[in-house]
């Protein structure tokens, strides 16, 4: 469950390479030296699925041990570097949610970007640690994470009401035998008294 | 391979032969075996008209021979060609053509071994040839017989090898890309849309030899990106893209779809389970005002049973004055039978006084006397 990079592309017509907007990696589990390496080989991935991407297209690859999403809308794409368990649904809603931050904070800038941008963007380097955990990016999966335990919590508890039947139950029945019990206490006690009064 | 091997064991007795050869035609006398060097022996048979039955037979013998040796050849050829078997660059057109070649050909020279042998069996008939031609052509027709089995065996062990790897690429086709393998099935459409296959039959690059996979994936994105070379396989490629597209994006919008379904029905069970819950605590209640009842019916019997208690108790501890009270009449009883028990028997005493005294007198009366 883990997201290794997250890419902002322009995705230029299909005869240039896109251009990188923003880029956002976590690469604190490769050894020192192979960290750049990574960086590179995500850079040149995340353009070529790019520069492949239709618009207003979602698309998936598997590339060795990853699943690079990309995800175009109108010229900008995002791409992420997820593992094979990251839920793609989880995965195309957290791209979502990058496009459209990218929109509210630059705005159509980076339509006239034409280099690789190498300003870092806060951002997208919170959403990677944020969104390591794929409920976070999909609502829908949080809520069904929630149903799930709501519905764990609400068989323990008709468990637990049905022991309480039961206890009921035999409560129900002490109660009864020890009115029955009185009950015949009061007879003798009536009777004692009401016979005669010798000595 | 066997046919070489074989060959370089006939060549060996060329010399032989010649010999033979020589010393018979000296002696006029029918030209004797031909250990057969296959290749070249047929050609030496042919000037001898007198062993025209004998050069037939050798002449249809190493034609079969060769054909056997072109034949695994191909074989060989086909077998790493279905070795080969990578995801990319699959040669399926050429591994069929191959495979309907070498069939025709292993027919065609199972028909051939069995004209020759009857060929055989009609020479030895006819002529009277001496034993060791006989057991020379047994040999040579049993010989060239053994090496089509072998040849036909290889070529069915190369057919299981190239559909164990086709079933290979096939699963693992399916298993790395979602999209619709159904175009895998059809081996002869060439299917490699890049952007949306897999490329797992990469010689296994580290994800970071930058140097490697990129060239390989260069080399094999470029291609495709070459409008000029082949713009069918092009077209086809991004057609494919296209259909592999949509039901992604279908996929991902039927996998929402799915999921808010999970939902529903989720919360649906949730209040389902919530009904039971309060239709069992409900009865519950009930059980519970009945237990509330039994209870306070028995506080009610105990406490009248406590003070029935109680009343005894003091009609117990009052009954002494009662007591005190019989005791008096008792000893007005006593009392009363004392006094009468007393009465008579003062009377008595009265009467017996009364007797003794009048004795008494009378005595008193008779001494004066």
């Amino acid at each position: 469950m883990k997201i290794t990079a997250l890419l902002v592309l322009k995705a230029a017509p299909e005869t240039t390479d896109p251009v990188i907007l923003a880029n956002a990696s976590d690469v604190s589990h490769f050894g020192y030296f192979q960290r750049s390496s990574v960086k590179e080989f995500v850079v040149f991935v995340g353009r070529t699925v790019a520069s492949r991407t239709p618009p207003s297209q979602r698309q998936s690859v598997q590339h060795e041990e990853y699943k690079v999403h990309a995800y175009n809308r109108n010229g900008l794409c995002a791409v992420g570097f997820m593992d094979d368990h990251y839920p793609v649904r989880s995965a195309f809603s957290l791209l979502n949610q990058v496009i459209d931050e990218y929109h509210k904070s630059f705005g159509e800038t980076w339509r006239s970007a034409k280099e690789d941008s190498a300003q870092p963007w806060p951002y997208l380097a919170d959403a990677l640690t944020k969104f390591q955990d794929p409920a976070e990016a999909d609502k829908l999966l949080k809520i069904q994470r929630e149903l799930d335990e709501t519905k764990i919590i609400l068989h323990k508890t008709i468990d637990s009401v049905l022991a309480r039947g039961e206890k009921l139950d035999s409560l129900v029945e002490k109660s009864s035998d020890l009115s029955m019990a009185s009950q015949m206490f009061y007879k003798q006690a009536k009777k004692t008294n009401s016979c005669c009064t010798i000595l | 391979m066997q046919a070489r091997h074989g060959q370089s064991s006939y060549r060996d007795r060329t010399d032989e032969f010649f010999g033979v050869v020589e010393s018979r035609r000296r002696s006029i006398a029918p030209a004797a075996e031909n250990n057969v060097p296959y290749g070249g022996g047929g050609r030496r048979e042919d000037p001898r008209s007198a062993a025209a039955n004998q050069s037939e037979f050798s002449k249809r013998a190493s034609l079969i021979g060769l054909a056997i040796h072109q034949t695994s050849q191909k074989l060989s050829k086909l077998a790493q060609l279905a070795k080969r078997s990578s995801v990319f660059d699959d040669p399926t057109r050429e591994i069929q053509e191959l495979t309907v070649v070498i069939k025709q050909e292993i027919s065609g020279l199972n028909g051939a071994l069995l004209d020759l042998q009857a060929v055989r069996n009609s020479h030895n008939d006819e002529s009277n040839i001496s034993r060791d031609t006989t057991t020379h052509s047994a040999t040579v027709v049993d010989d060239l017989k053994n090496r089509l089995m072998d040849t036909t065996k290889e070529f069915k062990d190369v057919l299981t090898l190239r559909t164990e790897n086709m079933k290979i690429q096939e699963d693992r086709m399916k298993k790395f890309s979602k999209i619709s393998s159904k175009e895998s099935a059809n081996p002869f459409v060439r299917q490699r849309p890049l952007a949306s296959k897999p490329s797992p039959s990469q010689p296994a690059p580290l994800p970071w030899a930058n140097g490697s996979s990129s060239s390989s994936s260069s080399s094999q994105i470029v291609p495709s990106r070459q409008g000029e070379a082949e713009s069918s396989p092009l077209l086809q490629q991004s057609q494919q893209q296209q259909q592999q597209m949509v039901p992604l994006q279908d996929t991902y919008m039927q996998s929402r779809a799915e999921a808010l379904h999970n939902v529903e029905s989720t919360i649906h069970e949730l209040g389902n389970i919530f009904t039971q819950l309060a239709t069992m605590v409900s009865q519950q209640g009930e059980i519970a005002i009945r237990i509330d009842q039994n209870m306070e019916d028995t506080l009610a019997n105990v406490e009248g049973a406590q003070s029935q208690l109680a009343r005894y108790l003091n009609s117990i501890s009052s009954n002494r004055w009662l007591m005190i009270k019989i005791f008096f009449v008792l000893i007005a009883f006593l009392m009363v039978f004392l006094f009468f028990v007393a009465w008579s028997k003062f009377r008595d005493w009265v009467d017996k006084m009364e007797h003794v005294l009048a004795y008494k007198a009378a005595t008193q009366e008779r001494s004066i006397c």
